[in-house]
């Protein structure tokens, strides 16, 4: 007791203001890095939406308020790059996913040489989308490629020519290439799935009476349902801004008939070189996909509360 | 309920064989043990029943009719897991009728079979949980539940307890022998703790490196062992051992069993070994006699109370020897202690391993 009172007397003022300071000291070399790098362009990019940046005009670079918004909802090309989009993005993930889980169920099963299937397996992934998209077009070209032979052998073409050019077919050509290019995702993630569930438990339910759908219903999907949700998440963000096949393969072409709205985005930014207005499309892009993902992240949420 | 008949049964994963040929009849209502240490094949033998590994030769008889290429589902058995491989997603209701549900059985079947099994082990305040929120024990019981819902002709059991912790083990052992007993479903145990198989088996099946050693009561096994494993295997602390050649009777002197050092240990006369034949001496560590006019002497390397009783680790011509004594005394025991082997408790093994007399 007697020595208490000293230590009651307040610290000084530079005392304590190096004490509350500390914590944010220590960690602003990792926010500032962050902000840096991330903030920054992002906030760069949003401005744009707002301005008139046209590379090519030097007077450009004015606050034009809403005015791309505007534009844009008069703007039939974007609202048919939007209808694209789900086109291309729906029809891209459902053919990688229901092909992947197909394949990563074959792989769970064991078999000779299934180290080496595995690996090989993983390789599209390994291809470089521009180079994926290039070989696919040469596929599909009826001069270098076999494809269209091959769909006239089978009857389903009456004279060989590239449905890259067909306005009814071209989307596709890229979704084929795509999906070709995002099995490998689903299958090693899904593999990775399906390897983590117990196998005694197919063993008590094939005790229990359970053959192989009631298996996959009650053991396997149930287990896999939570990968499904985050992987198909991923896929379709990612395929929705993904416009590096179609830009390699159809440049958005036959008229407009393959243009999504990442696409359409890369037209207006480097070809058409309205920064500005392209911005706005990205931000519009960027809502949409946030409406999207906050939707699946509260499904898998109400998913696993029940689980 | 049925009879299970094991013919012949061989298995071999490539060219490696892991069963020799396996015979046994298991009686209907039969509450079998198959003990063993790990990799001796009493897993393997189990999943053969159960039609989880395909039999290579031989046959399985299940209520007389062969079984080796019927599904798991339509053998009529069901079987415990050690992991207890409940359905996650499933409630404990759920998984207990799961193969009710599979078999289309009537919602009100379901519900008073679920409800009677539930009574039984009682689960009934938990049928609404998932497996995840639910202890050790408790799932061990839903397993057990799940077995039982379908009132199949028998149960296998695969380590059922072995992830539970020993005091919980001592109660469900305790368990399952009362619900057998009430049940009288013939079952088979498959463990490697051997106070497991002495205390729930009506016949033990000792196994080792894929052949059965013996079958018999559990006191048959732990009275005449077949041989030296199951004389090691079955006890704790285990059998001693030591060597020494056979001595025949004679010149006044029965039989006995001459030591390295020359001490004769007085035997009951055997058959069927030679003069001066290697032989193994056995005796349980609770049979050994500590007496000062003992005829063996050894030295205490240390004493263990376990407050049941005592165990004395000693050293006898230098090998390890062990003596179980209630005797709170031996608390004491000096550096040296003499020891004398009543003969009644005596066995003996030839070279060859197996049981002489």
């Amino acid at each position: 007791m007697m020595h208490q009172p000293i230590q009651k007397h307040r610290p000084p003022l530079r005392k304590r203001l190096a004490d509350a300071s500390e914590p944010y000291l220590y960690s602003a070399p990792a926010l500032i890095l962050i902000a840096a790098v991330m903030l920054v362009p992002l906030v760069v990019g949003i401005s744009y939406a707002f301005r008139d940046i046209q590379l090519l005009n030097p007077f450009s670079g004015g606050f034009v308020g809403l005015d791309h918004f505007r534009a844009l909802g008069q703007d039939q090309a974007f609202f048919g790059a939007l209808r694209n989009t789900l086109w291309w993005t729906g029809a891209s993930v459902f053919f990688q996913f229901t092909f992947g889980l197909i394949l990563a169920l074959l792989l769970d099963k064991p078999f000779y040489g299934r180290g080496l299937v595995q690996a090989l397996v993983f390789l599209p992934w390994a291809v470089p989308s521009f180079l994926a998209g290039l070989n696919w077009a040469w596929l599909f070209n009826p001069v270098i490629g076999p494809l269209p032979h091959w769909f006239v052998a089978l009857g389903l073409m009456d004279e060989p020519h590239n449905i890259l050019s067909d306005p009814h077919l071209a989307m596709w050509g890229p979704i084929v290439a795509n999906v070709w290019w995002g099995i490998p995702f689903f299958a090693i993630t899904l593999l990775a799935a399906l390897q983590a569930i117990p196998r005694d438990l197919y063993e008590a339910a094939s005790i229990d009476g359970a053959g192989p759908v009631q298996r996959f219903l009650s053991i396997t999907l149930p287990f896999l349902a939570p990968t499904i949700a985050i992987t198909v998440l991923l896929r379709t963000v990612w395929i929705s801004n993904f416009a590096d096949l179609i830009v390699v393969m159809t440049n958005g072409g036959p008229a407009d008939r393959t243009q999504i709205v990442a696409s359409y985005i890369f037209t207006q930014a480097f070809r058409r070189l309205d920064f500005g207005y392209a911005s706005a499309i990205a931000l519009v892009l960027l809502a949409l996909l946030l409406v999207y993902s906050m939707l699946i992240v509260l499904l898998r949420q109400t998913m696993l509360n029940k689980g | 309920m049925a009879s299970i008949d094991i013919e012949s049964v061989r298995k071999s994963y490539g060219p490696f064989p892991v069963l020799h040929g396996v015979d046994l009849t298991i009686r209907d209502g039969e509450f079998i043990v198959l003990v063993g240490p790990s990799g001796c094949g009493k897993s393997t033998l189990l999943r053969m029943i159960a039609g989880l590994e395909e039999v290579t030769s031989g046959d399985i008889r299940i209520s007389g009719n062969r079984v080796n290429d019927l599904a798991p589902k339509d053998r009529d058995i069901a079987m415990v897991f050690q992991s207890y491989a409940l359905y996650p997603h499933m409630s404990v209701a759920d998984n207990m009728s799961y193969s009710l549900r599979l078999r289309k059985t009537a919602k009100e079947k379901i519900a008073s079979a679920v409800g009677g099994a539930a009574a039984k082990l009682g689960l009934e305040p938990l049928l609404e949980r998932r497996p995840k929120a639910l202890s050790g024990g408790q799932r061990q019981r839903v397993a057990m539940g799940r077995a039982i819902v379908r009132k199949p002709k028998a149960f296998l059991f695969d380590e059922p307890l072995s992830n539970l912790d020993a005091r919980l083990r001592e109660q469900m052992r305790a368990e399952i022998k009362k619900l057998h007993a009430d049940l009288k479903a013939t079952s088979i145990y498959v463990t490697h703790d051997q106070i497991e198989a002495m205390t729930l088996a009506d016949r033990i099946v000792a196994m080792h490196g894929g052949v059965v050693q013996q079958v018999g009561s559990p006191l048959e096994l732990y009275d005449t062992p077949a041989n030296l494993f199951v004389a090691g295997f079955i006890g704790s602390p285990g059998m001693n051992f030591l060597e020494g050649r056979y001595v025949v009777p004679g010149e006044g002197k029965g039989a006995g069993i001459r030591l390295s050092d020359g001490t004769v240990v007085p035997v009951a006369s055997r058959t069927g070994i030679g003069p001066d034949a290697t032989v193994t001496l056995g005796i349980r560590p609770e049979h050994v006699v500590i007496s000062d006019t003992g005829m063996l002497e050894a030295s205490v390397d240390l004493v263990e109370p376990t407050g049941f009783g005592i165990i004395l680790h000693l050293s006898l011509h230098g090998l390890p020897f062990k003596i179980f004594t209630l005797d709170r005394e031996a608390l004491s025991a000096g550096p040296t202690v003499r020891v004398d082997f009543p003969q009644k408790y005596l066995h003996v093994f030839d070279d060859k391993g197996d049981r002489v007399g």
